[in-house]
């Protein structure tokens, strides 16, 4: 743990667009030691939260979007959790692979910066301190933030009150309309995207999703289909994200 | 467990045997490490854009495409001029032995041929850690 003078010279070099430095600030924050004070962001972020069961794709369309949003110039910052072991306390931490191959490689410029959390069980699928980390990057100037989450499926709703936008990413056949009905996932979701739109079912699994969103009153949440592997459906998907409101400057 | 290695494995260069590495990244993870895996195919640039990203204590490097003495010496230079040069640099992998003392020379922590036993590479990267914090 860096000494008073040492945390200086760190957000000295922070403040002069070290990365390195940024690195470090989350390392230690993660920790939960001492990082004083985080500068106010010039202009705030758009704290994407992409979320979704294990495999429905969340790191492979990250990657997608970053491509996307490189192309239009924005700097984005992807904080990735991946599971810790509740006995080891190891981790494999692999979304950033995925990333990188789904943006043919494409992610080594100094416009987007990805990290990756070890989070423990128990989180909501989160990494600890997810908040002050994400202020942080924010703090470090990236436009846009995604966050993506460990993919517990069910009840890792947490992000919710973290990020701007709740991205819930689904599949085809992924269960019955009662499956969408059970409470969490669907209530804090901002946009719905059926992923992997290419197999067949994608049309049926978005039009049961549209229909349970609403079953009680009409509900104003997109529901996209999007296919990373066909490449279809991003540029849309970036869209409707960006249409919303930010929701963590009205909190 | 407050403070857990972080170790980057990646595959530099064109080769695609991903085996041994996944082996050794499986082991480190259940010796309690945070592995971080950037997998194949990577440049020099990106590997190293990784490890300063990820603030990562460790780099583990796996070639068996005999294109050691063109990638590892350029990930070095890149980790210097990065300030990264507190990365400890492990390689893995077929190293012909001539290689080895070069590698070493040039700033590699430590080179792990093939059936090398998983805990030697553990308790190598335990104990420099514990020697740096000392």
């Amino acid at each position: 743990m860096p000494d008073a003078a040492g945390l200086d010279a760190l957000w000295d070099r922070f403040r002069r667009r070290d990365r390195p430095a940024l690195a470090r600030l989350l390392t230690l924050a993660g920790r939960g030691e001492s990082i004083g004070n985080i500068p106010r962001p010039d202009t705030p972020s758009r704290v994407v939260a992409v979320t979704g069961s294990p495999g429905v794709g969340k790191s492979t369309l990250i990657g997608q979007l970053l491509e996307h949003l490189r192309k239009q110039n924005l700097s984005v910052a992807v904080l990735a959790c991946d599971p810790q072991s509740p006995l080891t306390g190891g981790a494999l931490l692999g979304d950033r692979f995925r990333m990188a191959s789904a943006a043919d490689g494409n992610v080594c410029d100094d416009g987007v910066f990805i990290r990756s959390l070890a989070t423990p069980g128990g989180q909501g699928a989160i990494a600890e301190r997810l908040e002050t980390l994400i202020r942080v990057v924010e703090a470090f100037g990236f436009e846009v933030i995604v966050v993506e989450t460990v993919g517990a499926g069910q009840g890792d709703t947490a992000v919710h009150s973290l990020a701007d936008v709740v991205l819930l990413l689904l599949q085809p056949e992924s269960g019955d309309d009662l499956q969408f009905e059970k409470a969490g996932l669907l209530e804090v979701a901002d946009v719905v995207a059926v992923h992997k739109a290419d197999l067949p079912g994608a049309e049926f699994t978005a039009a049961q999703v549209r229909s349970m969103l609403d079953l009680a009153r009409e509900s104003k949440t997109p529901v996209l289909q999007v296919s990373s592997k066909a490449r279809q459906g991003v540029a849309e998907l970036w869209q409707a994200i960006q249409s919303l409101p930010l929701r963590r400057a009205v909190v | 467990m407050a403070n857990p290695i972080r170790i980057v494995l990646a595959k530099v260069g064109l080769d695609g045997h991903d085996r041994g590495i996944k082996v050794v990244a499986r082991a480190l993870r259940d010796a309690g490490m945070h592995v971080i895996y950037a997998g194949l195919w990577q440049t020099p640039e990106a590997v190293v854009r990784t490890v300063a990203d990820e603030d990562a204590d460790w780099l583990g490097l796996s070639l068996l495409s005999g294109a050691h003495m063109t990638l590892v010496p350029r990930v070095l230079e890149l980790l210097r001029v990065a300030k990264l040069d507190h990365v400890g640099v492990l390689i893995g992998g077929i190293i012909p032995e001539a290689d080895v003392a070069k590698l070493l020379d040039m700033g590699v922590a430590r080179v792990f041929g093939p059936g090398t036993p998983l805990d030697e590479i553990i308790d190598f990267v335990k104990q420099r850690r514990e020697a740096t914090n000392a």
